[in-house]
């Protein structure tokens, strides 16, 4: 690195503008604009325009406000109210109770939304007053929520994912394959989390429920089938080759559409709003995607990957090693920026970093997820916090305490992740390919 | 001098206009897949199912673009606002200072995303894909998004520097 001046320009104008709170998309714009301005003579403007439209009219990229606008339709549905009334026979005699019904309510609607903030607001709009109202331990209520609505990032559809996948060109439908296995195991070792603390814990003391018969239990989840079978038919389709994730997005929505109709929860008002919120999401994300295209093209001209790459190959860390030092490296980048703009702000370094180690970049995008999963609980930027303080009116210390030994189970998982990679690529490596 | 809440209102309606017009482009690209998957079941020959995947990314672009307005005034873009909130009573500036910013970026790209129009229609660029669409049409909507981005940044540093306020009305639910 002997440009060390213009390069310690670069990185100052990237913290000082992403740092001071300049719109992520812009701030990356304007430190692409300064990059390409310190390191090369090419004209900035145009090459700029060229690779933002490019990025933004491409064909990979439309599977995003679909799969968004998908969960904005279920989300202004009964959805919320049918979850916890569906799900809570089935838990009830589980150890741990009905604190499962967040963990698999979270899990089912992460598979419908690719959102996180979602996720949470809709399982725990029904379940945190339920709870409550059967004495289960508060701590474990938030914890269990703010941990297993994580899982919409992970889970497919996956907004993550497809930022992942559009920013290093690899498929999305792969990605969200590689994202179930692992989802449901972690969804699995939060409830193992439950089972033991509810043997263990004194406080954990809940009334009980009544018994019901099968059937009884069946006509409760009656609402829930619907939306299983719409997850079914969105995973299901992608994984047999039958479409590809743009097209799987397209079913998601005319489904959810169905759906919503025929239980009369879909009026003019909630269509638009439904629109109208999938547009500015997919806006937010697309103006993020622009800003990061163009500085992903200014940062090869500073040399800044290379560099970065051939220092780690001179290190001779093993892949192990590399990985922890990513896993830090995202957990504190996680504290200050969201998950989607952390991806994009990286992937342009670390990408070939990853390539020179020979790790499978399907792969990596789990691992990736998992880092930016923890994120999302930990203070002080931790948006999942933020979500549950409105809803709860607990400090956010609370909270994040509550959280905690779900961050903890998150590095069970990264470590599960490593000594199991299969987890990921089996059924990426399995599912029956279809061009395009 | 206060801003005139004429130009306020209107402005407003230009920024919720593009966000309906780009939301007409969501459905155009569901329609488009729609179209599309049909098509391959049933062996339909036709020339717009040929384009189709070009046709909803040019969707796509004219859909974000034509937002990110909207999307702007709504709130949904996301910032780090860590150092914002510590400010105080001193955020006020750091405002100023983001919009500047930001107003300057948008500006300097609708610039760019103008003249690549311009020449795109001036040298009669064609895509390459199956489309052969002339560029300078879908990338008339990239340039209407930009202009009005660039517009709804300057309204607000205006708004700043007048009023005391920008117009940035937050839904704390956003997706993240």
């Amino acid at each position: 690195m002997e440009q060390l001046a213009p390069i310690s320009i670069f990185l100052f104008v990237l913290f000082l503008l992403l740092g001071t709170g300049v719109w992520v998309g812009l701030a990356l714009l304007g430190v692409a604009f300064v990059g390409m301005s310190l390191f090369t003579s090419r004209p900035p403007g145009d090459a700029m325009i060229t690779t933002i439209w490019s990025a933004s009219s491409s064909w990979t990229l439309i599977a995003l406000p679909m799969f968004i606008w998908m969960g904005e339709i279920l989300y202004r549905t009964r959805l919320s109210e049918d979850m916890f009334k569906g799900l809570s026979p089935w838990m009830a005699r589980l150890p741990g109770g009905l604190i499962h019904t967040n963990i698999v309510g979270c899990t089912v609607f992460a598979a419908v939304s690719g959102s996180s903030a979602a996720t949470l607001t809709t399982v725990g709009k029904m379940s945190i007053p339920e709870l409550r109202r059967r004495n289960y331990p508060e701590n474990l209520i938030i914890g269990t929520l703010a941990g297993a609505a994580t899982l919409g990032l992970m889970i497919p559809p996956s907004l993550t994912l497809i930022v992942y996948g559009v920013t290093i060109n690899e498929s999305i439908t792969k990605l969200f394959l590689a994202g179930v296995l692992p989802g449901l195991v972690l969804a699995l070792l939060f409830m193992s989390y439950v089972a033991v603390m509810s043997k263990v814990s004194r406080n954990f003391s809940p009334d009980p429920e009544p018994r019901m018969t099968f059937a009884q239990k069946l006509s409760n989840s009656r609402f829930l089938m619907p939306v299983v079978a719409l997850i079914l038919l969105v995973i299901g389709s992608m994984y047999t080759g039958y479409a590809t994730a743009t097209e799987a997005a397209a079913f998601g929505v005319i489904g959810a559409l169905v759906l919503a109709a025929s239980q009369r929860s879909l009026s003019w008002n909630s269509f638009v709003e439904s629109l109208m919120g999938a547009t500015r999401t997919s806006a937010m994300i697309a103006l993020i995607l622009a800003g990061a295209a163009f500085l992903s093209l200014s940062m090869g001209f500073t040399g800044l990957p290379r560099a970065l790459a051939d220092l780690i190959a001179t290190l001779d860390l093993s892949q192990f090693e590399l990985l922890m030092a990513l896993l830090v490296f995202y957990i504190i980048l996680g504290c200050f920026l969201d998950g989607i703009s952390s991806v994009v702000l990286t992937m342009a370094v670390v990408e070939p970093m990853i390539r020179q180690a020979g790790i499978d970049l399907i792969w990596f995008g789990i691992f990736i997820v998992v880092a930016v999963e923890m994120a999302q609980i930990t203070p002080p930027i931790g948006f999942n916090l933020f979500v549950l303080q409105g809803m709860t009116e607990h400090e956010m210390g609370y909270i994040a305490k509550a959280a905690l030994p779900m961050f903890a189970i998150m590095v069970v998982m990264v470590f599960i992740l490593i000594l199991v990679p299969e987890l990921a690529t089996w059924l990426p490596d399995n599912m029956r390919a279809r061009p395009g | 001098m206060a801003y005139p809440a004429a130009i306020k209102t209107t402005l407003d309606r230009l920024y919720t206009a593009g966000g309906v017009l780009g939301a007409l482009f969501l459905i155009a690209i569901l329609c488009l897949i729609v179209v599309q998957m049909l098509a391959r079941w049933f062996g339909w020959n036709v020339e717009i199912v040929k384009g189709a995947p070009d046709y909803a990314g040019y969707c796509m672009a004219a859909a974000s673009f034509l937002s990110f307005a909207y999307a702007l005034n709504r709130g949904a873009h996301i910032r780090v606002s860590l150092l914002l909130s510590a400010m105080g009573r001193f955020r006020y500036y750091g405002e100023v200072w983001c919009f500047t910013i930001g107003a300057a970026a948008a500006t300097y790209l609708a610039w760019y995303a103008i003249k690549a129009t311009y020449w795109s229609h001036k040298l009669n660029d064609i895509s390459q894909g199956q489309d052969a669409t002339p560029l300078w049409i879908p990338q008339l909507a990239m340039c209407v998004g930009a202009v009005l981005l660039a517009l709804c940044f300057w309204d607000n540093v205006l708004r700043l520097l007048l009023d005391k306020q920008h117009a940035i009305v937050a839904d704390t639910v956003e997706e993240h």
